[in-house]
Parts: structure tokens; sequence; C-alpha cells
């Protein structure tokens, strides 16, 4: 099944706008974002700490209402999600 | 929400210069203008448009604080900030033009850096606070006081050609800690002028319209704006039941 996982403000640089993944059936939020995140160079280390973690400011929606970190590891995909990942700006 | 504290008139010389926004906001709404105060903290790449706009428009009383010093890399984008005031404060750089160009309005330069111990004091007075600043920390110390004394604060961050804004009515919309819990990691962020004028105006605009009362406010909404596409969305934020900063102060009423 397919599910959209969309990046806003710098990511985009690392990743474009969207990627498409072909989810499994039972696969976490997480587990999507970590797929994408591998599927571009230097795109692991952009989202992910080296233990594994998703790096604390990152902020995930899905399907347009945010999901704490702890979340996003239980829950499960279904087919036409749309994740959405960003971080916020700090400069002025 | 919003009282206008006392009757007095407009002069001929405002009727003249702002008859052009008259007719959109009435006499009603320009008095109204006349008598904000709004702090502005920060005269860099967001404070210097949202000053000037918020100046041209007219509202009454603009406290802006900063403590740095004009730098030459400062002009690609902190746009009220000309060679000859490098070395400057940047607040005098800042009050000058703003003075020159609308002698109207009262401007109060402050050179002073925010922290713990002077927020209180610099924002006292304001109806409202605009986050002009460039980290989060002190972004932090704003929401903290913006909530304590029930005032909107209008955040607004850039990125290179990127940016985001919401307006947080305490109260009514979630608080910046409750939408940005943990900040970004500091950096040399790189900035072009044209992003932070697009934030700064958004941040204007809001301003003035939570001043009149009208419209839609960016209260529950981030604004997310990319500039290299030029598209704009908005994400809906919603208030953490558990935010260190306002759980506990959802009663207040906006
Ligand atoms: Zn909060």
């Amino acid at each position: 099944m397919k599910v959209r996982v969309r990046f806003f403000a710098r990511f985009r640089e690392a990743f474009g706008p969207e990627l498409e993944v072909d989810a499994i059936k039972g696969e976490t939020l997480l587990e999507i974002v970590r797929r994408a995140a591998s599927s571009k160079r230097d795109g692991y280390s952009t989202l992910f700490e080296e233990d594994g973690r998703l790096k604390r400011f990152v902020i995930v929606m899905h399907n347009g209402s945010r999901v704490e970190h702890a979340d996003a590891e239980q829950i499960s995909v279904a087919e036409g999600d749309e994740i959405a990942v960003f971080p916020p700006v700090a400069g002025g | 929400m919003y009282t206008v504290r006392s009757e007095e008139m407009l002069s001929d010389n405002e009727l003249r210069r702002y008859s052009r926004q008259i007719p959109l906001i009435g006499e009603e709404g320009q008095k109204r203008l006349k008598e904000t105060s709004i702090f502005i903290a920060g005269a860099g790449g967001l404070g210097c448009p949202v000053a000037l706009y918020l100046a041209a428009a007219g509202v009454g009383r603009l406290l802006v604080a900063d403590n740095d010093m004009v730098e030459e890399s400062n002009l690609n984008r902190q746009i009220l900030h000309y060679p000859k005031d490098i070395g400057r404060k940047k607040v005098c750089s800042m009050g000058e033009k703003l003075s020159e160009m609308n002698p109207c309005i009262k401007i109060e330069a402050l050179d002073a850096e925010i922290d713990e111990k002077t927020v209180a004091s610099l924002t006292a007075g304001a109806d409202g606070i605009v986050d002009a600043l460039d980290n989060f920390p002190t972004r932090y110390l704003l929401n903290g006081v913006a909530l304590k004394r029930g005032i909107p604060l209008f955040h607004g961050a850039i990125h290179g050609f990127f940016g985001q804004a919401t307006t947080i009515i305490p109260g009514r919309s979630p608080c910046l800690r409750c939408i940005f819990p943990h900040p970004p990691p500091e950096e040399m962020f790189p900035a072009i002028g044209a992003a932070s004028g697009f934030i700064g105006l958004v941040l204007a605009t809001e301003v003035l319209k939570y001043i009149l009362g009208r419209g839609e406010l960016l209260a529950g909404r981030l604004l997310i704006w990319d500039g290299w596409r030029g598209s704009a969305e908005e994400v809906p934020v919603m208030q953490n039941p558990a935010c260190e900063s306002c759980s506990g102060m959802k009663e207040r009423g906006g």
C-alpha cells in the first residue's frame, strides 16, 4: 500500500517535497519515516540520531495531527495515509 | 478582548495620511491602532519589516528591543539599516528611520538584552509581543511573559528561503512551547531578505488584525512558507495538555 511522506522547510533540501513509500501491512509511522529517510544520501542523519532515535526537534504529523515520537513507534499506517515531517526554523 | 483606552481624536494630518486605509478599517480602527503599544523583540531581519509596516499603518507606540550593533553582513536583509549605520546600535538606526517615516507615532528604542531579568520590565505596557528573534531560548521567555500577562505573541522565524509564522493567543491557542517543545540546534542560519520580509509582513498583518479584532488570526495554525516553491501551507497545531509552559492556564480565556 502507498503512503505519502511529506517534508517541509529545510528538510526539503534533503528529500524534496514528498516521497511515496510502499508500506507493508503493520508497519509503523516511524518505520516508514526511517525508510523514507534512508532512501536519500545523508537523509538518515538529517532526521535520526546515531542511536536510531528521531531527533528531538523533528515534528511528525499523521494525517494532519501531531504525533509524539513514542506514539509514532506504535501507530501502524494504512493505505493512503499522509505523514508530514518538519523542523522548526529558528532564524530571524 | 481588546479595549480602546481613550477617545483621542485623529488629527487632520492623520486623517490625510491614513485616508487610503480608513475606508477599510474606519476612523475607529485607526484610533485603535493609534492607541496600541506593540513590543518588537529584535531589530534584525524580521524586526525591520514588521516595524516598518506597523509604523506605516499608524500603530501608535512601538517598543523595539535589541542590543546588537549593525554589521555589514546584516544589510542583505535588515532593511532599515544602511551602510552609514554600521557600528551603531540597531535600535537607534531603526528608531531614526521609523520616526522620519511616520512622525505621528512614538518609537521607543530599547538598547537592552532580553533575558530572564529584563523580559518583564521591557514588555511592560505592551498590548502584544512580536517575536522577531533568531533563537528559541529567548523566544521561550517571550512566550512565558505573554502567557502570564494574557497578551498575544506573534511568532515568526526563517531559514534561507523558508519561514514559519503563528499567532499565540493565551488561553485560546497552543503556546510556542506546545508547538515547539524542543528547539532545533543552534546554527549560523542562511538568510535572504525576501524570506524575512515575507514572514515579517505576515506578522505585521497578524498584529493589525488582532488590534482591529477582524479577520482570522493564525491562532492554532502554523503557516509554513517555502519560497523556493512559492507555496504557503498551514498545519493545525494543538495545545499540549502536558506543556510545561501553559498547561493549567487553559481556563484563562482569550
Ligand atoms: Zn503550551
